[in-house]
């Protein structure tokens, strides 16, 4: 391998990297949203995700729909999954026992069922991916080879990023978000519903995951283990620190620019190991990640 | 005379039964036997990770293929007496175990989950592309386990040594449960801040206990290779680890009997579906959830009946 190849490498993976990374950006700010108003590590965060790419799949291959409902008939129906999920049967664990192992097991539970749904159904079969709506033209940026495609992704992921900021530090409803991940208890005495509260950011969560959905699935073949890719996103969210915002996207580009990388450098085969090593690394290095702040001693 | 408890009345039951079978059956319902112990065990070992520590590992089915691999090559290298190279499996996982829940557990709790959920991930990476070492997706085909010359070529040898270590890890666990390092793992589940003002420094007794789970499923990959001659990757996913938590939590999440009996009824469900993975996958999942929303206690919740009867000193609490 000649300097060139590893300057064009670089530059390939950094800017592939970025796409991807732009991805698993939306989903990590999806897990540390969740995490941080209900205490819980959504392991059904990537069955959510696929789930979106099937709705919109089951919804285009019966072609009632123009491309653009098909979109916002997934969203609906994914967010309003997320807050159902939350408001039946989150609650009711909460209710009945309400620690971190059984809130955990329920979202496992969740997974592993629309998992099994999905390959009932037989969709799953073979891998599919959704028609794309900006073409697969090749777009040169320095060295490396982009298509448009992946340019919008980029773009509408941080447009949506964005949107998500503005919503935290803008309004009423991110305010109370915020508040409810701060200190629920206080939250409750000055007059936000915990519930509800709850219940929306699970449906944010659903939106996120349908979104990012649409997104990647026009360039990758989704299949029912396509949830996969969540494990990248919770390596993305213990890199920026797990009850970071911010440090969710940055965690989650740079997680995609390190699996990009092994993929060029090392082997694509290798890709799978990249999360767990990225894992490792931050523990060993930086346990509360970069954007997480103080390691903190627990309080009573 | 003594009266029995119920359970010591269950446990004859199962042994007297387990006596007389091999002499009944045929060599297949022995081989769903040896299956069951190694559920048995697998269930054992998630029971005191996640009943006795209250904490959260997804990486069962990662340190089973360890304790797999590393046996059946010991075998294949040295042939000596079975009993070592199931004890190498099990150091080896409790070492590995040792190592991610020392990094794991340096933050919060749940990192244990998402760090072995990754691990678990990796690792079945690992036995399907280390070809010079697991024989990579085409399998592997295991040298028998031997115990002093005899080599274990079919499933009514194997079947007394098999029954003999799930009883065994059966007892370590009970006495686990029971010693004072027991109530201090529970001590830990019920309440951080209240164990560690009783003085029990709560991170290592988190970091034991999940090195002695993956040691028990260590252990129980050792005894699978004590029956089984030919180990695919693709049965060490993460579905094997939903199996195990699904036994445990219908049997109920810190109750010894509830891992095994659940262990015995999921293996012969997993048996019985093995050609339908989405019907299981469903079945699981409803039940995780399920049980999680109407009965998080499980079947064999006993706790108040405990609690009743050491109040009334009947037994040790």
């Amino acid at each position: 391998m000649t300097l060139s190849d590893i300057w064009l490498f670089l530059q390939q993976g950094l800017l592939s990297g970025l796409v991807t990374g732009s991805v698993y950006a939306l989903l990590a700010l999806a897990i540390v949203a969740v995490f941080k108003t209900t205490d819980v590590p959504n392991f059904s965060q990537g069955e959510m995700f696929m789930i979106g790419g099937y709705v919109a799949l089951s919804l285009i291959m019966t072609g009632y729909l123009s491309y653009a409902a098909v979109i916002v008939v997934t969203l609906v129906a994914v967010a309003l999954g997320g807050a159902l999920f939350q408001k039946v049967v989150m609650e009711r664990v909460t209710g009945s026992r309400g620690v971190g192992v059984q809130l955990v097991i329920a979202t496992l539970g969740l997974a592993y069922m629309l998992k099994g749904l999905v390959r009932q159904t037989g969709l799953g079969d073979a891998p599919r991916s959704l028609p794309p709506l900006v073409s697969n033209d090749a777009v040169m940026i320095g060295d490396a080879a982009l298509t448009r495609l992946d340019i919008a992704i980029f773009v509408v992921a941080v447009v949506v990023m964005l949107l998500i900021w503005v919503m935290f530090t803008h309004t009423r409803i991110g305010k109370a978000m915020r508040a409810v991940g701060m200190n629920p208890r206080a939250a409750q005495i000055v007059g936000i519903r915990l519930s509800r509260i709850r219940m929306m950011v699970w449906a944010m969560s659903g939106l996120i995951s349908g979104l990012a959905a649409l997104l990647i699935t026009p360039k990758v073949l989704i299949t029912p283990d396509i949830a996969h890719i969540a494990i990248l996103a919770y390596a993305a969210a213990i890199v920026g620190g797990f009850t970071s915002l911010p440090g969710a996207v940055l965690g989650g580009l740079i997680v995609g620019v390190l699996e990009n990388l092994v993929g060029l450098f090392i082997s694509t085969n290798a890709i799978v190991v990249a999360p767990f090593l990225a894992i490792l690394l931050t523990l060993v290095v930086r346990p509360q990640g970069l954007l997480g702040g103080k390691v903190q001693v627990k309080k009573v | 005379m003594k009266n029995f408890s119920t359970d010591q009345v269950a446990l004859l039951f199962l042994l007297g039964v387990l006596c007389i079978l091999p002499f009944t059956v045929t060599g297949y319902v022995l081989y769903i036997v040896n299956l069951l112990m190694v559920f048995v065990v697998l269930a054992l070992g998630m029971h005191i990770v996640i009943g006795e520590a209250g904490q959260f590992a997804l990486s069962h089915t990662a340190f089973y293929g360890i304790g797999i691999y590393t046996a059946s090559l010991i075998n294949t290298a040295w042939h000596p007496p079975f009993v070592v190279s199931v004890l190498a499996g099990g150091l080896l996982s409790a070492l590995l175990g040792y190592l991610i829940g020392f990094l794991a557990l340096r933050m919060r709790d749940i990192y244990l989950a998402l760090a072995t959920f990754a691990f678990g991930e990796a690792m079945q990476w690992v036995f399907l592309n280390w070809e010079s070492v697991t024989g990579g997706s085409n399998g592997m085909r295991m040298q028998p386990a031997e115990i002093f010359g005899l080599k274990f070529t079919n499933d009514i040898q194997a079947y007394p040594f098999v029954i003999a270590m799930a009883a065994l890890m059966l007892w370590i666990t009970v006495a686990l449960s029971r010693s004072q390092f027991g109530s201090a793992l529970r001590a830990v589940r019920e309440s951080d801040v209240a164990a560690m003002a009783m003085g029990i420094n709560t991170r290592s007794m988190k970091l034991a206990a999940f090195a002695i789970s993956a040691a028990f499923a260590g252990i129980a990959g050792g005894m699978y290779t004590l029956f089984i001659s030919f180990i695919h990757p693709e049965s060490l996913g993460f579905q094997t680890t939903i199996l195990i938590l699904t036994m445990v939590v219908v049997g109920g999440i810190g109750s010894v009997r509830g891992a095994v009996a659940g262990a015995i009824f999921f293996g012969l469900v997993s048996e019985l579906l093995r050609q339908a993975l989405s019907i299981q996958e469903i079945i699981y999942g409803a039940i995780l959830m399920g049980f999680m929303m109407f009965k998080p206690r499980g079947l064999f919740a006993d706790r108040r009946q405990r609690v009743a009867r050491a109040i009334a000193g009947k037994v040790r609490p």
